[in-house]
């Protein structure tokens, strides 16, 4: 393997929110190498069972390398029962990356739902102190499911929260939200990440508003590195991988 | 110590080889020196045209395995010799081809394409619709036979028939293969297999159905190999959640002549290489010289 297969010793994971944990860990190799929007194929488990290694994006890459999840399910599970000193073996970094706002651009906008904030940390941290006026679009079900945002507050990022049940900013969905998103297709780009339903409705507010923008897509995955051709997903030029030819794609190619 | 195989006229410098489908992309992941190092790799099944396989979801993981409906989305024959034989050439590393047509004239065809030095072996994918029935080819044995020996009657380089599962006896398949010409056979492909979502009362792949693979496989396949190896001559290929040394050798001394690596490779990308390491370090444990020795030699009183 050209080293992308790696051990990754857990410095710490820490609850950070009712359902979220962040994962730090020491991984040189991948560290040096990760941009924002790419991600890690991590095994949870020694043995068969899950089977499936779980794919998370690389939320952080300063000191440590480091990962947020959700709890969703038996994976999920497993690995928040992971302590310090443990060891993880993990393929990455994988997939393509975000790309950088064209030339011209003033107003970012990035739209997350739910953990979907995941890789934001890490290009709001690219971002910063490059002139942009940075905006977060963050939608979750409720506020104690809120990600603490200190480091995309720091790096100048001006954040807008949505709730489902209104327990912290607006009531509703992050699309509610979309009104803040300047309107000028020379000026305005655009990153999302979140589940398939956010996705769609950036998509149908993005497109007649002509705007240009990136983003990253989910699909379950085996391999994590374009062989399997499990995790494809519909484009306009067909089938495209999500590990390899994404995660990241551009908003016109869906 | 000699490790080597022979298909057909054929000689693998070693028995471990890959699953088609399950291996690839070799230029960006993989070490050009391990690449080298595996008896041949078996690239997915290629059609004549390219094919945009099946809508997603096409995967879902299952206990030790998973369930698969991929659709066989291929480039097509053509721009597969274009663009992928030239990589595997300049690795040094023997491929086998494995193709897919919805006839016999359609399996002539793509090994006419495919006739030529560079190309180590031919693999026919018989799991595909037989035209006009509502079984595959591999699961009907006169089908089986005609196929392989339309293709055998002009084809300069072996030529494997890779079976399915799901039949009654597939030492039966295996039989019509042999005697239609085959050089080996290669076993076994998925079984057919099925995921409900209980919440949303659909199945979980786009495609309703799919194949199951992996290690939940491994004791059945692992049976098939051994009944069809008493019954056929020619070398058998197994395959069927082979994830370590230890599974390899099981099919080998239930009588397969190669082994090839598949789901597994999915879970750790090194499989076929640890696999081939530890056939070798057997070996010398055991001290025993030849593969051959290792082939067919379980003990039956
Ligand atoms: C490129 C990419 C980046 C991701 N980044 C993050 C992240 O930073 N943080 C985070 O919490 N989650 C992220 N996810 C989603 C995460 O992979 C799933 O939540 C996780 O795999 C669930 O595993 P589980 O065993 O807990 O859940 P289960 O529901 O038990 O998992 C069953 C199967 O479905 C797959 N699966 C379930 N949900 C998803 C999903 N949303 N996307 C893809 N596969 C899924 C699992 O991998 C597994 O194969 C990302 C997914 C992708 C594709
Ligand atoms: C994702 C995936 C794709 C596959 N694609 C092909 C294929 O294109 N042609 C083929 O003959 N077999 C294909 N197979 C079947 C494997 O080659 C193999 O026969 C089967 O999976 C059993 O071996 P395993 O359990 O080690 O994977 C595929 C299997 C998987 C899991
Ligand atoms: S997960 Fe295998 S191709 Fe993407």
């Amino acid at each position: 393997m050209k080293k992308i297969q790696l051990k990754a010793r857990i410095i710490a994971n820490k609850k950070v929110s009712s359902s979220h944990y962040r994962l730090i860990l020491e991984q040189k190799d991948i560290l040096r190498k990760a941009r924002p929007g790419q991600f890690v194929h991590v095994r949870v488990n020694e043995g068969l069972d899950p089977y499936f290694r779980r794919p998370f994006s690389i939320s952080r890459a300063q000191e440590h390398l480091e990962l947020l999840y959700a709890v969703v399910g038996r994976g999920t599970e497993i690995l928040s029962r992971k302590k310090a000193g443990d060891e993880l073996d993990l393929l990455g970094p994988l997939g393509n990356h975000f790309c950088m706002p064209p030339k011209g651009t003033r107003n970012v906008v990035m739209i997350a739902g739910a953990i979907g904030i995941a890789p934001f940390f890490m290009l709001s941290d690219y971002l910063r102190d490059k002139n942009y006026e940075l905006t977060l679009l963050y939608g979750a079900k409720t506020k104690t499911q809120i990600l603490p945002m200190r480091s995309l507050k720091d790096n100048g990022c001006r954040v807008y929260i949505a709730t489902d049940d209104g327990t912290q900013g607006i009531k509703g969905r992050v699309s509610e939200l979309y009104a803040k998103i300047p309107i000028d297709t020379q000026k305005t780009f655009i990153y999302a990440c979140g589940p398939k339903p956010m996705i769609d409705s950036v998509l149908a507010f993005a497109h007649p508003n002509h705007l240009k923008g990136q983003v990253s897509a989910e699909e379950i995955m085996a391999c994590g590195i374009g062989v399997c051709l499990g995790c494809a997903t519909k484009t306009k030029t067909g089938y495209k991988t999500v590990c390899k030819d994404g995660p990241v794609f551009d908003l016109n190619e869906f | 110590m000699d490790l080597s195989v022979k298909i057909g006229k054929v000689r693998f410098e070693n028995p471990v080889t890959v699953a088609s489908g399950t291996f690839g992309y070799l230029e960006k992941y993989h070490d050009a020196k391990m690449i080298k190092k595996l008896g041949a790799i078996t690239p997915k099944t290629i059609t004549l045209k390219a094919q945009e396989g099946n809508p997603a979801p096409r995967i879902v993981e299952t206990p030790a395995g998973m369930v698969n409906a991929i659709g066989i989305q291929n480039l097509g024959v053509d721009a597969f010799i274009e663009q992928q034989l030239p990589v595997y050439a300049k690795l040094k590393v023997p491929v086998i081809v494995s193709v897919s047509g919805k006839s016999a004239e359609e399996f002539i065809l793509l090994a006419s394409k495919l006739n030529h030095a560079g190309v180590a072996a031919i693999e026919l994918n018989l799991s595909c619709p037989n035209l006009g029935k509502k079984t595959l080819i591999a699961q009907d044995a006169k089908a089986t036979e005609a196929v392989v020996k339309a293709v055998k009657k002009m084809a300069r380089v072996p030529i494997i028939a890779k079976l399915t599962p799901n039949v009654t006896d597939i030492s039966l398949m295996a039989k019509a293969a042999e005697n239609a010409g085959a050089d080996a056979v290669s076993m076994i492909n998925t079984f057919s297999a099925m995921v409900i979502d209980v919440n949303t009362l659909r199945p979980k792949l786009g495609n309703f159905t799919g194949g199951l693979s992996g290690p939940a496989i491994t004791p059945v396949a692992l049976h098939m190999v051994y009944q069809t190896a008493q019954r056929v001559k020619i070398p058998v290929i197994a395959m069927g959640g082979i994830s370590n040394a230890d599974d390899a050798l099981q099919f080998l001394i239930a009588g397969a002549t190669m082994v090839a690596v598949g789901t597994a490779s999915f879970l750790n990308p090194q499989a076929p290489y640890e696999v081939l390491e530890g056939i070798q370090r057997y070996m010398k444990e055991k001290e025993i010289k030849d593969i051959q020795a290792v082939i067919d030699s379980l003990i039956k009183e």
